[in-house]
């Protein structure tokens, strides 16, 4: 077979992509230099009462613009769908547009339904009139699909591990030699100093990031929100204690924290465990109040609802604490082993993240806690937890929901960081702080097996910050 | 830019209309609006919150933002045209022959600015005086708002001063430069009321001193007849009818002015005999207004055909009058002399028992100078109530008044179980509740006193249902078994409030501030409650759907034998609604008795100086003029002796500067009625009603 170039037979298209960012970027300059000096007028009107598109240089260079960004991106789209119809004859892009196909379906269905009922989605449905937003969410959400169907052995080409002669340190797009028949042909984006396919590392890495992400953001969360809201609602000694603590791990050096919690030495003290007995117990003290105060007057609905609710909760507790061979193993329901790497992680990036929202979290509720409706909700007679779970808390979603899309941003390259410095996870795992890690040691000579993972990275983060901004703008909007 | 002679009105506005566009529609804010202000003269703009006066006053400054814009009209000042001029033109203006005045004292000065830099810059931009001059003129505008020690007041900064203080800094800067026309928006809306009385009284004698054109707005009418010479009524976007204060006040020829003073309690007004008539319907919003004559929808004399026809209503003379305007197409038609269909009178419900009983009651909070470890450090006491003494009976409404500081919040803290006493006791059917902290209470005993609260857009929780929110209140006080039956029991608690029961669903920021004000007092009822602490709860609606929400509370009352606790400032209502009056001042009890007691001679000075200050919209009202020197007192460090001494006219009247050195007693006058004064018997005798009903 073959090496593959970049875009194959689909190539005739480059040199229009290339004008039209070229294009792009001179109008968006000139339209900056513009702003600067053009003052604009008040806005023209149409003679039904809406506003006129803006008229003179000002007006024509933003709709110029408007059209070339319209211009790029549907190029892109063209180069996407032909890939997907012509596979490897539309080169590398083609191949992995192909290779994504799974991918383009589901966010094609989701865009499609979330539009078509956006009307009664409340915030999320809003999310769809911002495109700032609905790039960062489409961005976001590439990768959560591309994490979700790598599991099921999709769109990636080769096994992760496997080495194949030959493919050392090879270009994207080289072939495999003595390919059989079922298996992928190419090295997609070419094979690290080890002959392992970069292009599947990447996509596996996707669902090592989107596990852990989301979910050590949601439990620093739990965290923060269990804490914080006595905190700001209660004040005094308690407040005073809480403040100083989370001070305290903020001032101490992340990495160094790191350091520690993933040496040998500690690991086998059992702290990082112990450190995620407690951690781990938040979800369940949360959810645990959040039922009682608000069924509190129902004590037969309360149970039922405690019950159904906790009960799942305590079992994946224990089974996530309970390691066999370590120093807490005396559960023999262990469904799902966690390994031991993956732990310290969680366990790391949640202990850091939580007193930045513990803070968060006391701020807002002081805020909210002078409003009326705390007042009469006391002069009613509610306890202290309902109030701060259910007259402050939904009080105080905007700003938390936009924070915790920037936290998964954080989160995401915290995970990188412990990557590159191989804290924590294997070092042969595909995640990309680690695949960049590998790349790195040969970066002068070969570029390729670092720049995927960092360009993953990269967009991963970027799609969660502008769908935070997209966010933020549409909640202000109300 | 020089200023140049000027004979003829100051400000010309003809025919203005103002819109402001959106992606969606043309939304018009102000629609052809006429109105002429002479030189020296002031012209009161009124109206009920989003009718456009606001808008009119941004549209003479030109300051209408991106989105609006002045789609009609001419807005001359001085005899030129505004639109003409250029920018710089209008910068000029700005600020040196125009002044605005805003609500807000406190959003109009820079913080980080000392007030006298903040002052002298105006002279030195608009007309490039030397910094010494600037700074004498700033001295003697100081002086002019009679602001103490002026020299200290320049070299402080804004967060040093108190609200008043703040207000008359604003009025001087906007003095500086001398202007020619002077725009007050609600300039004393966020100020208690005898500070606003100082400020509207020295507003009055500058706009005399400087020969000052002003534009008033505010939705106060009494306000307006205090300082106006010709008043401007707009409703929904439009002038619906303009003249002078005589005319407008007496001889009113527009259905809406009418509906507006029927809704306002003025003396005479009564909550069994006359009540109030509130405006039926609601204000319509800009862009669902109904053809033909706005106010259509909601007037008493609505002709069907004629004033919903699809032509414009033109703004009618009235013969005879002094430039007397009204936009209404059958005024010469109805009888304005006739009075008022009365509402159906209502039987005054019988006062019952003794239900709630003060002793002695005394809080105090402990203020330590170092917060953040606790202890340590001098502690101070703030004594936020003194020996409060009262009782509350059944289907009684109480009305406590004062301005704020007084002490009122916390005595409803107290009561109503957030705080605990220092001192006293509260009987509550001779139970003893002021030790019990709410979480002890029992479910009866909370669901018994309730509160309805001031703000409407704070009082209900932003996520939650109206229906919800209500559901939860039953549930907490342990009404109905089962969902059903709590469900059912909300919807009866919203045919109560008389809203429709469809508003279950709605989420609060789907209703309108009185809707969301009956949604408050439909849980705070929901637990049956005997006592109903009323903090302010009307007094951030508009006028016409106050009445509304008065008599509401008024019908629950009858209804429910409730013993209703009216915390307000506003005495006007207070006069209307209450059966007793207590007025607080630093804490204490000045004087206490049955409405009509308090409300003539003898008065406690404090009293009578409120009485004085708010303002009536009745011409044929004679008030005396008192005004009270200075601001209240911080409770931090309360006056020695008399904590009214400060600010008391009364005070030489007494013997031996006993009111500086010794707390007066309890003194009572009659039967229930009592007074905290050192004032001698004969001296109380000898005081006249402040407030006097011409002569008819």
């Amino acid at each position: 077979m073959d090496p593959l170039t970049w875009t194959g037979s689909i190539a005739v298209l480059n040199p229009i992509l290339l004008v039209a960012v070229v294009a792009m970027l001179i109008i968006a300059i000139v339209n900056i230099a513009i702003s600067i000096f053009v003052t604009e007028g008040p806005q023209q009107v149409n003679a039904d009462g809406t506003i006129a598109a803006r008229g003179g240089i000002p007006g024509l260079m933003s709709l110029l613009l408007n059209w070339t960004l319209m211009a790029v991106i549907g190029l892109v789209l063209i180069y996407a769908a032909l890939g997907v119809l012509m596979g490897s004859n539309a080169g590398i892009i083609g191949a992995m547009s192909q290779r994504f196909l799974p991918v383009w379906i589901a966010l094609t269905l989701l865009f499609a339904l979330s539009i078509i009922y956006k009307r009664n989605l409340g915030l999320y449905g809003k999310l769809f009139d911002s495109p700032i937003g609905m790039i960062g969410f489409g961005l976001v959400m590439f990768w959560v699909f591309t994490g979700i169907f790598s599991a099921f052995d999709l769109i990636v080409t080769h096994d992760t591990l496997t080495q194949i002669s030959g493919m050392k340190n090879k270009v994207p797009g080289t072939p495999v030699r003595g390919a059989e028949d079922g298996e992928f042909g190419w090295y997609l984006l070419g094979g690290d100093n080890l002959a392992r396919d970069v292009f599947s590392r990447m996509v596996k890495g996707a669902g090592i990031v989107v596990l852990i992400a989301p979910f050590a953001t949601l439990f620093a969360y739990m965290v923060g929100i269990t804490l914080g809201l006595p905190a700001g609602y209660r004040g005094g000694s308690f407040d005073t204690l809480l403040s100083f603590l989370a001070n305290l791990i903020l001032a101490f050096p992340v990495i160094l924290l790191f350091y520690l919690l993933v040496t040998p030495e500690i690991v086998q003290t059992g702290l990082p465990q112990y450190m995620a007995v407690v951690l781990f117990l938040f979800p369940m003290i949360f959810a645990g109040v959040l039922i009682y105060s608000r069924y509190s007057t129902q004590p037969q609905k309360c149970y039922v609802w405690m019950a159904i609710i906790l009960t799942p909760m305590v079992l994946v507790y224990l089974a996530a604490i309970n390691a066999p061979g370590t120093r807490i193993d005396f559960w023999p329901l262990d469904f799902f082993p966690m390994p031991a790497g993956i732990l310290v992680v969680f366990v790391s990036v949640v202990f850091v993240n939580s007193p930045t929202v513990f803070r968060i979290v006391r701020g807002l509720t002081m805020d909210i806690k002078t409003r009326d409706y705390v007042a009469a909700a006391q002069t009613r007679g509610e306890g202290p937890w309902y109030i701060m779970l259910w007259e402050i808390l939904p009080n105080a979603r905007g700003p938390l929901i936009v924070d915790f899309c920037l936290r998964i941003g954080y989160t995401t390259i915290l995970l990188g960081t412990l990557g590159f410095f191989g804290l924590g996870l294997p070092p042969e795992s595909p995640d990309w702080g680690t695949t960049i890690n590998q790349g790195r040691k040969l970066l002068q000579i070969y570029l390729h097996p670092a720049l995927p993972p960092a360009f993953a990275l990269l967009s991963l983060v970027l799609g969660l910050n502008l769908l935070a901004d997209g966010l933020r703008e549409e909640s202000l909007k109300d | 830019m020089t200023k140049q002679d000027y004979e003829g009105p100051i400000l010309e506005i003809d025919k203005l209309s103002i819109s402001f566009f959106t992606r969606l529609r043309e939304i018009p804010a102000v629609m052809d609006f006429s109105v002429a202000v002479q030189p020296g003269e002031a012209v009161g703009l009124v109206g009920e919150s989003g009718c456009g006066k606001s808008t009119v006053a941004l549209g003479v400054m030109r300051d209408l933002g991106k989105n609006g814009r002045i789609v009609g009209g001419s807005i001359k000042f001085k005899g030129r045209d505004m639109g003409q001029m250029s920018d710089d033109e209008l910068r000029g203006i700005r600020g040196s022959e125009i002044a605005m005045i805003y609500q807000e004292p406190m959003a109009s000065l820079n913080p980080a600015m000392k007030i006298g830099r903040q002052l002298m810059e105006v002279p030195m931009i608009h007309q490039g005086v030397s910094e010494k001059d600037a700074y004498q003129r700033a001295l003697q505008v100081v002086t002019d708002v009679k602001l103490p020690d002026p020299k200290r007041i320049l070299e402080s900064f804004p967060h040093q001063l108190s609200g008043g203080q703040q207000q008359r800094i604003v009025i001087a800067m906007a003095l500086m430069s001398e202007p020619a026309l002077l725009i007050l928006d609600e300039p004393t809306t966020a100020l208690d009321v005898t500070v606003e009385a100082a400020v509207v009284e020295l507003v009055k004698e500058l706009g005399k001193k400087y020969g000052t054109s002003m534009l008033f707005i505010s939705h106060n009418l009494g306000l307006v007849l205090e300082t106006c010479d010709r008043i401007c009524v707009m409703y929904s976007g439009e002038a619906v009818e303009t003249g002078s204060i005589e005319d407008v006040f007496d001889k009113m020829q527009h259905p809406y002015t009418q509906a507006l003073f029927r809704s306002i309690p003025l003396p005479g007004a009564d909550k069994n005999s006359r009540p109030l008539k509130a405006i039926p319907g609601n204000f319509p919003l800009p862009h669902e207004r109904p053809q033909g004559c706005n106010f259509g929808p909601r007037c008493d004399y609505f002709e069907e055909g004629r004033c919903n026809a699809s032509m414009a209503i033109p703004m009618a003379p009235i013969d005879g009058d002094d430039r007397h305007w009204t936009r209404c197409l059958k005024f010469q038609e109805i009888d304005w002399a006739a009075p008022m269909v009365l509402m159906d009178q209502k039987e005054k419900g019988d006062i019952g028992k003794v239900v709630l009983k003060m002793e002695n009651l005394k809080k105090y909070y402990e203020v330590s100078a170092n917060a953040l470890f606790g202890g340590g450090g001098e502690k101070k006491v703030v004594k936020a109530n003194e020996t409060l003494s009262f009782e509350a009976r059944e289907s009684e409404t109480l009305a406590i008044v004062g301005e704020s500081g007084c002490g009122k919040s916390t005595f409803a803290k107290v009561l109503m179980g957030l705080e605990t006493a220092t001192d006293g006791q509260i009987l509550l059917d001779n139970r003893n509740i002021e030790d019990i902290p709410i979480e002890k209470r029992d479910t009866k005993t909370v669901g018994e006193v309730q509160m309805v609260f001031q703000n409407p857009f704070d009082t209900l929780n932003p996520s939650m249902t109206v229906g919800r929110q209500i559901v939860r209140a039953l549930e907490i006080f342990g009404i109905g078994d089962t969902e059903d039956a709590r469900k059912q029991r909300m919807l009866e608690l919203l045919d109560l409030v008389k809203l429709p029961r469809a508003f279950a669903d709605r989420m609060p920021r789907q209703l309108s501030g009185g809707q969301k004000q009956r949604v408050g007092i439909a849980r705070a009822f929901a637990g049956d409650a005997r006592i109903v602490v009323a903090d302010e709860p009307v007094s951030a609606l508009d006028v016409s759907v106050q009445a509304a929400v008065t008599d509401l509370l008024m019908e629950i009352q009858r209804e429910h034998k409730t013993t209703l606790l009216f915390i307000s400032h506003d005495l006007s209502i207070v006069r209307y609604l209450s059966d007793r009056v207590m007025v607080m001042y630093l804490g204490h009890v000045v004087e206490l008795g049955s409405t009509d007691q308090v409300f003539s001679p003898p008065y406690h000075p404090y009293t009578e100086a409120l009485l004085s200050a708010v303002p009536i919209a009745d011409t044929s009202i004679e008030k005396e003029h008192i005004v009270l020197e200075g601001d209240i007192p911080s409770a931090m460090n309360p006056p020695p002796g008399c904590p009214f001494q400060t600010r008391c006219r009364w005070k030489e009247q007494v013997p031996g500067g006993l009111c500086e050195t010794e707390m007066p007693p309890v003194r009572h006058l009659a039967e229930g009625h009592q007074v905290k004064c050192h004032l001698s018997d004969e001296i109380l005798a000898r005081m006249t009603p402040v407030i006097k009903v011409a002569a008819e």
